[in-house]
């Protein structure tokens, strides 16, 4: 899955960058990372304007309290390559930057839950849909926490130990910076959906193998759940950011992802600007 | 904090080759369990992939052939799983409760790892109960799960026991024993038919 954008702007922490394989430049990241400083980004993915213009929900216009000029956005003006936030906004409304990573990101997760509901129709066998099941769940577990969320929406955790054996969690999101596009909503929009919806259908199984007493698949059930639920809550938590208000976190992804607009925070997350590290 | 994190786990979103490096650090830590040192990175890098794989590997192959297909081997299935995941976590909680200074997916990996050589212990015990039933069949089955279950307790007693006050080494390690014991006594009980 390639990453169109230049190598992720993680921050001051002296890591290497995303590291491809054919970059081999060692990192430096006291200023931005010269692969960010990208015009290479800005392929407008075969759209551009016209994609914005078939769009539905595009039509918005950010006010103009960013200090845009409302004429730079107008929507039948040719993008221009020149960096600067209407730059940023045109691409922002760009569809899927990483159509590959957005697959995968669906992909493992609704064959698991498609793979557990029909397998009743393909072969009677518990342990072969036990299997498969768990493994589309594993495979999932691990293209969403190590390639999709860094890809989509720039946001990243991990776990860490330290010498003194002490165990950190890490929760990370990439910095809004001029010179790195943030996530496209597009994206970001497939991310949150694809991320919260399964769990939910998840717990649905849970109730309803409780209440069939269908109790050999509880284990996968739960199984499910814990995977599951574990990237959204290691995710949620790399989106809160420095805001700790769980109400303002998840009114502003209301606003951003079910209705269509670029929240003002958008431009200028005060929480996510640097580098956010969170010891759990 | 920086210099550590790079030279320990490192997140793995900048490597380029996330994959590689945890299919490798998997393979590392199985090594680590078939020859088990006193060294650190079972515990600084862990992760629960040894252990899932281990699992359904060894709960594959605990099932019994039945006649009767709607008795497919269902619920011994989900029962190994049970057993194993549900064991793994009493053990943590009361390592923890006993005041470890180990974090709980690092108990939780260890204790899956170490699993590695009673499920090489099925497997060899599957491949002698191919060979005619009988007493010596019997006692060759017993000496092979026994040496297993000996390596395994002297597998993870190496990495956890340092992680408990010295009062308290024997109590925290005798759930482990019993953990391994139940594994080891499943797969000796384990016929085929």
């Amino acid at each position: 899955m390639e990453e169109r954008t230049g190598g992720g702007c993680w921050g001051a922490r002296g890591r290497g960058g995303e590291g491809r394989r054919r970059d081999a430049r060692a990192p430096a990241w006291a200023g931005p990372h010269p692969k960010c400083a990208g015009g290479l980004g800005l392929q407008p993915w075969g759209r551009g304007p016209a994609g914005r213009a078939g769009g539905g929900g595009d039509a918005q216009r950010p006010p103009p309290a960013f200090g845009v000029p409302q004429a730079l956005v107008d929507d039948t003006e040719d993008v221009s390559l020149d960096f600067g936030n209407e730059d940023e906004l045109a691409f922002r409304k760009a569809k899927i930057r990483h159509p590959l990573a957005t697959f995968f990101h669906l992909f493992f997760r609704v064959s698991a839950i498609v793979t557990y509901v029909c397998c009743d129709w393909f072969s009677r066998s518990f342990v072969g849909c036990f299997v498969t099941v768990l493994l589309l769940l594993s495979f999932d577990f691990w293209s969403v926490k190590n390639v999709t969320g860094r890809l989509m929406v720039g946001l990243r955790w991990w776990n860490q130990i330290d010498e003194d054996g002490k165990s950190h969690w890490i929760f990370e999101a990439r910095k809004a910076s001029p010179n790195h596009i943030a996530a496209t909503e597009a994206e970001a929009r497939i991310f949150w959906l694809g991320l919260i919806i399964c769990p939910l259908i998840w717990i649905v199984f849970l109730f309803s193998t409780l209440f069939s007493l269908k109790l050999k698949w509880l284990a996968l059930v739960i199984a499910g759940i814990s995977l599951q639920a574990a990237n959204l809550y290691g995710y949620i938590l790399c989106k809160m950011g420095g805001e700790s208000d769980l109400s303002k976190v998840t009114a502003s992804f209301l606003s951003q992802t079910v209705f269509q607009t670029a929240g003002p925070g958008d431009f200028q997350k005060p929480g996510l600007e640097g580098l956010e590290i969170h010891k759990h | 904090m920086a210099k550590a994190a790079e030279s320990s786990g490192d997140p793995g979103t900048t490597t380029p080759r996330p994959l590689m490096r945890d299919l490798k650090a998997v393979g590392k830590k199985f090594m680590h369990v078939l020859y088990p040192r006193k060294s650190n990175t079972l515990l600084r890098d862990w992760d629960l992939w040894g252990p899932l794989i281990l699992c359904v590997t060894l709960a594959l192959m605990l099932q019994r052939s039945s006649v009767d297909s709607e008795k497919d081997g269902g619920p011994q299935f989900a029962e190994v799983f049970v057993i194993v995941w549900f064991g793994a976590v009493t053990i943590t909680l009361n390592s923890k409760l006993l005041g470890g200074n180990i974090s709980f997916f690092q108990s939780l990996c260890v204790l899956g790892y170490c699993i590695l050589p009673l499920t090489v212990a099925m497997l060899v015990c599957r491949l002698v109960l191919l060979a005619e039933p009988g007493p010596v069949n019997f006692m060759v089955r017993l000496f092979v799960v026994i040496v297993m279950f000996a390596w395994s307790i002297v597998a993870s007693t190496a990495f956890l026991a340092d992680s408990q006050p010295p009062n308290r080494k024997a109590l925290a390690i005798y759930p482990v024993f019993l953990f391994y014991f139940v594994i080891s006594w499943m797969i000796l009980t384990f016929t085929p038919q």
